[in-house]
This record gives structure tokens, C-alpha cells and sequence, in this order.
């Protein structure tokens, strides 16, 4: 069940047991027939998992939307460049995100369940859990988990009695938020700084430690024990024909019940802010909303009575992302709002390229100089001219995160920023 | 527990909201079965003995490596293919000892790792959860990051500021409080969220301030009381 609100159309696969403490403990978690699906995967060859996995259509839902089946057929398929590994994505901290928490604090075995038969799929011999650093309690609960599943062998030498060896490491994070864009999470595993690199190589080829790599977000993994046990058809029943599956909504921001919700990819975005989330807290009307977390382009009140699946918000001129919604009320100051999200990309940026290190800098200079009521006439023109130069021009797509807000906030909230630079003339006459 | 500190009504010990799960208490949300403790050897081996804590723990004058820590540096060690690989929680053990990474903490880092010691620095000061400096005993970090920031966190921020009377990055006058803004937690359905050491304070507003700190100080006090 979704947490900490439900809804009668929820669709409760991978956040069925959220809010059942028992469901932390290994029994707990046998007991709602946890490691079935594991056992069932060992029993397939890799090739016959990885083919499951394709015709479920399981998108990756760290935010790129990237088929999983499609990915994991990347990697060599056979033992020789050993070792492979696997790397798990929990370092979640896109604005607005707050899914993979509720994954790894209520169902831990869920994911180990699903790292150990993507490790087997790939022939990966070692797992590592990159979890961002803040995230102490979730990590505890999974480090626990991780040794229940080392006592009863389902994870080390000899999983489940299959012959093949896997190893789970968590690894925790120290605070940046760049470590989320995969290849930057395999420096930072390496013990090096955050910094993205360049692509090709790409990860199967050449990713941690130099071996043949693949990267999967929790919620993916979280998904596949289900798509074992149940088929890629059954997978394939929910959601749309290029969006199959379910997906976890995150809601924040003005609404009367915030959190998590499990629904159909194609879920109608206006249906789950006003009936399932309750509409807008304290009587208030819409403004805004961010679909996909704080890097997508945002929405105007008008523009919700759409589809959530990758294709419709694409179509809609934003992003799915991570489905990760912050709902703004009538009250809100966009200009304010949107130098907060630059604000955190100038802190986030790693500074390799120069069109992010400056240009995220020089982004939130000039909102701020325009919130402050200190902004001049030609600002507009030079935030939209700079936020285009920073898209595409990097290796990563921080600097294309941190202009999507500023260039579509200034399309369609024009007027806030226009009546702001105004009243700043005025002042300027007056003195 | 006194009754200043009584947890709100659906939001038990500010473990965040529970909404129609409003049987489960602080401990069930936190999972209290498993978190908070921090054993010497450093517990469990899956989880490299080495979580990112961000305050000493009680052993300030300890020296890095020995003793104990020495057999949880190994067991990090053996969890990587390379020495590097072993950065970073290194650096995490290195700063559960004395609660900062001073430039001599990174370089005895480097001496250990065999790395070259302006590597280690390098990436020291890239992670914002290494702390350049000492902090209070409680480091109180305020998301203020959008999805908070709609839901009142500057005045949950300030609030803070206010009620420990420092400025921000300050320890207060009692050793106690150590207040920073920081960016997303990735706990945006439950604003205002405040991560407090190892713990995650959530659906805080300002009102909630002095209680938060009243329990804080209880807390202190009882760790003494034990010592």
C-alpha cells in the first residue's frame, strides 16, 4: 500500500507491504513469498531471464526511462572479463524524489531479491548498493537485511544453492547530489571525486573498476522479482503499450495528502492531484506543477489533463523523470521557486564544464537579482540566451536540469518576472 | 518521555506523517530495531563497518586506526578491489572518530590507503558530509529545497537559528546545536524535513522547534546520566 495515504485505484505491487514493519525481517518477507522468484531465476539460464525482462518492457526508473531488459543484454555474455558488477542506484536526490527511501525503509529484501537476479542475469559477481549518505536509517535497515540474507545463503558463496557466488555491499554516499548521473556514481565507488564521464565507453563496456558494469535504480530492481514470478505478459497488462508496468507517483509540494501512490503508467495527472491526493491544501487553486522532478520543464495549470506515462509528458513539453510531482498553489512566487532549483544545481554542479560551473552560477545571480526587485529590462533576454547555451553542451545533464525551470518558467509565468523587473524601473525613477 | 516532548498526534516522535497508518509509532517508522546503534567494531560487514555519521562518537581523543577500527578499516578494505575504492568510507569511519576530517585525519587517510595525500583531500572536500570543521553534538540540517521550501522551510530554518541563538554553521554557546541549510533529503512528502545526526526529523514546522530541541537536550542529558 502506497504511504501514508491509499487510494481504492491503486495498483499495489512494489509498495504492497510499505507500512508493515514485519515485512523488514527475512520471515517477515518469506512469509509474503519473498526469494520464490529468486529461486525461480536461478533455475533460468541468464539469457532466459534477460529475455523475460525485454518482454515485460520494464523501463528503468531512475528517470531516462531506458528499457532493462535491453541494458542488461548489453553486457558480455560470457565469463571472459570477469568480474562483472552491479550496480544498484540509491542515491536519490532529485528535488521532489522520495520513492526509493520508501523502497529500501519498508521492503528491503524486495530489493536484494531483485539486485540478486539482475547479478545473476548479468553474471555480476559483486552488488554494490550506492546509497546517498544522508539516507542512515533506510541503509541500516538494508545493511541488516543484506546480513540476514548472508546467514541464510541467499547471499555469498553459494546463493541459494545454485553454485553461483554474489556478493551485496552497501556503500554510502557523502553528499552530492551528481553522484545520482551513473557514471559519476561509479567514480565516486571508485573513490574518486563525483565528476561524470565521458560516453563511450559506455558502462558495459569499460564502467567500475574498469569491468563491464551495469547500473539499475531501486524501483527497477525492485520490479523484477514481480516480472519473474508473474511474466513479462502479465507486466505488460498494466500501464500503456510503450509505458507498461507500474510506477510509483511521488506527490509533494500544496496538496491535501502527499506521498507515494502506485498506479498504471498513463494515469491521468489532473485525476491523481484533485481526487487521489485530494486537490489543493487550504482551499487554494493551482498554479504550477513540476511532473518529473525539479529538473523537468514545468507545467501550467492548464496544462495537467494529460497522461503520465514517458511519452504523453514528452508530448506535453516536460518530462516523466522519476514521476516525482511538486504541485504549486496560486500563492506561490515562481521566480523565488525556480532560483531555489538553480540555487541547488550551482551547488550541485561538479564544475568539469564551463557552460555548467558558470552558467548555473551566473543563472541564479541574475534570478536573484530579479527577485529582490533589483532586475533590469534586458535580464529576460539574457537568462533565456545563457539557459540555451547551457543545454547540450556538457558532459552531463545537470546544466540542461538547472536551465529546463528558467526557460520554462520564463514561457509561461513571463508576466511574475515582467511585473518584478517593472516595479524594479519604478524604484530606479523614483530615486 | 515529558510531556514537552510528547510526539504529535500522526506524527509520531516527528518520524513523519502516517496518515492512515496511524497504529504505527516512532519505532515501527524507523525501523529503532535496527537503527541508532553504533557498535564499535562497527556492525555489519555488508555495510562496509562504516556508515557516514556525522558526529564523533564519544572516543574525540582516540587515535585514528587502532584498536577496533583497525579491524573495521581491514574489513572495508576487503570489500573493494582497490585501495581507493576504500575512500570514501574511510573517510566516513575517519570522521565517526572525531567527528571532522582535519588536514591531519585526511592525510593519515592517505598514509593507510596508500594514496597521495592531495587525492584524498580532493575528494574530501567534494562531499558536503565531511565536516571541514567541528560541529555541536546535534548537526541540524534544514532541507530547504523546493518541495520544503513551498511548505515553510526558510521559516523552519530560521526558526532553528533563532532557538539556538547562532548563526548559521555556528555551535552554540552550550556545545549542543550546530544549524545548516542543506539540500534535498529526498523526503519531499514529508516538509519540512530535517535531518538531525543520524535521524530524520519530518513534517517539522516552526512551532515544532522548541520541542525538537527540548528532546534533543533530554537526550543529552540521559547519554551523560549513562556515561
Amino acid at each position: 500500500m502506497a504511504y501514508p495515504y491509499r487510494h481504492e485505484k491503486e495498483t499495489r505491487i512494489l509498495s504492497a507491504h510499505f507500512g508493515e514493519p514485519d515485512a523488514r525481517t527475512l520471515a517477515g518477507w518469506r512469509k509474503r513469498g519473498g526469494y520464490e522468484a529468486l529461486k525461480k531465476a536461478l533455475a533460468m539460464s541468464p539469457a532466459d531471464v534477460i529475455e523475460e525482462v525485454k518482454s515485460s518492457g520494464l523501463r528503468g526508473r531512475g528517470g531516462a526511462g531506458f528499457p532493462t531488459g535491453v541494458k542488461w543484454s548489453f553486457m558480455p555474455k560470457d565469463e571472459s572479463r570477469q568480474p562483472h558488477y552491479l550496480l544498484v542506484n540509491a542515491d536519490e536526490s532529485e528535488p521532489g524524489a522520495f520513492k526509493d527511501r520508501e523502497l529500501c525503509r519498508w521492503t528491503p529484501h524486495q530489493l536484494i531479491e531483485g539486485a540478486l537476479i539482475g547479478a545473476h542475469a548479468i553474471r555480476a559477481r559483486h552488488v554494490y548498493i550506492y546509497m546517498r549518505g544522508e539516507f542512515f536509517e533506510p541503509a541500516q535497515i538494508v545493511a541488516h537485511a543484506i546480513e540476514e540474507a548472508y546467514a541464510a545463503g541467499i547471499a555469498g558463496d553459494d546463493v541459494m544453492g545454485s553454485g553461483t557466488a554474489i556478493d551485496i555491499t552497501l556503500h554510502l554516499g557523502a553528499g552530492a547530489y551528481i553522484c545520482g548521473e551513473e557514471t559519476a556514481l561509479m567514480n565516486s565507488l571508485e573513490g574518486r571525486r563525483g565528476q561524470p564521464r565521458i560516453k563511450p565507453p559506455f558502462p558495459a563496456a569499460v564502467g567500475a573498476f574498469g569491468q563491464p558494469t551495469t547500473i539499475n535504480n531501486v524501483e527497477t530492481l525492485c520490479a523484477i522479482p514481480h516480472i519473474i514470478m508473474r511474466g513479462g505478459e502479465w507486466y505488460r497488462s498494466f500501464g500503456t503499450e510503450k509505458s507498461p508496468g507500474t510506477k510509483l507517483f511521488n506527490m509533494s509540494g500544496h496538496l491535501v495528502r502527499r506521498g507515494n501512490y502506485e498506479f498504471p503508467l498513463g494515469f491521468n495527472l489532473k485525476e491523481l492531484i484533485y481526487d487521489v491526493c485530494g486537490g489543493i491544501r487550504d482551499g487554494r487553486s493551482l498554479k504550477a506543477v513540476i511532473p518529473g522532478g525539479s529538473s523537468v520543464p514545468i507545467l501550467h495549470a492548464d496544462e495537467i489533463d494529460i497522461a503520465l506515462d514517458y511519452e504523453s509528458v514528452a508530448k506535453a513539453g516536460s518530462m516523466l523523470g522519476t514521476a516525482s510531482v511538486i504541485v504549486m498553489d496560486d500563492r506561490t512566487n515562481m521566480v523565488k521557486q525556480v532560483r531555489r532549483i538553480v540555487d541547488f544545481y550551482t551547488h550541485e554542479s561538479c564544475g568539469q564544464c564551463t557552460p555548467c560551473r558558470e552558467g548555473t552560477s551566473w543563472l541564479g545571480r541574475i534570478m536573484r537579482r530579479i527577485e529582490n526587485g533589483q532586475g533590469r529590462p534586458e535580464d529576460l533576454d539574457t537568462l533565456t540566451s545563457l539557459g540555451r547555451n547551457m543545454v547540450g553542451t556538457t558532459i552531463c545533464v545537470l546544466s540542461d536540469s538547472a536551465a529546463a525551470p528558467v526557460l520554462s518558467s520564463i514561457e509561461k509565468f513571463r508576466d511574475e518576472y515582467e511585473t518584478l523587473i517593472r516595479s524594479a524601473e519604478s524604484a530606479a525613477v523614483a530615486v | 518521555m515529558s510531556d514537552r516532548t510528547t510526539p504529535i498526534r500522526g506524527n509520531p516522535g516527528w518520524a513523519g506523517e502516517t496518515g492512515e497508518f496511524g497504529h504505527l509509532t516512532e519505532e515501527d517508522v524507523r525501523g529503532v530495531t535496527y537503527v541508532g546503534a553504533r557498535p564499535v567494531e562497527g556492525g555489519a560487514p555488508g555495510a562496509c563497518s562504516s556508515y557516514p555519521y556525522q558526529i564523533a562518537a564519544r572516543h574525540p581523543e582516540a587515535v585514528l586506526f587502532e584498536g577496533a577500527y583497525a579491524k573495521r578499516l581491514e574489513k572495508i578494505r576487503s570489500r573493494y578491489p582497490t585501495s581507493r575504492g576504500a575512500l570514501l568510507p574511510v573517510l566516513n569511519l575517519a570522521q565517526e572518530i572525531h567527528g571532522h576530517l582535519s588536514p591531519e585525519d585526511m592525510a593519515r587517510v592517505a598514509e593507510v590507503l596508500d594514496l597521495p595525500p592531495a587525492l584524498v583531500r580532493g575528494v574530501a572536500t567534494f562531499y558536503t558530509m565531511y565536516n571541514n570543521r567541528p560541529v555541536g553534538r546535534y548537526l541540524i540540517q534544514v532541507c530547504t529545497n523546493v518541495a520544503c521550501n513551498l511548505c515553510g522551510a526558510d521559516d523552519v530554518a530560521a526558526a532553528f537559528l533563532d532557538a539556538t541563538a547562532t548563526e548559521t554553521g555556528e555551535i552554540s554557546s552550550d556545545g549542543l546545536f550546530t544549524v545548516i541549510e542543506a539540500e534535498c533529503l529526498g523526503a519531499c512528502g514529508f516538509p519540512t524535513a530535517v535531518q538531525i545526526n543520524e535521524r530524520y526529523f519530518e513534517n517539522v514546522t516552526a512551532k515544532d522547534v522548541p520541542r525538537i530541541l527540548d528532546r534533543l537536550r533530554d537526550e543529552a542529558l540521559n547519554a551523560a546520566g549513562a556515561d
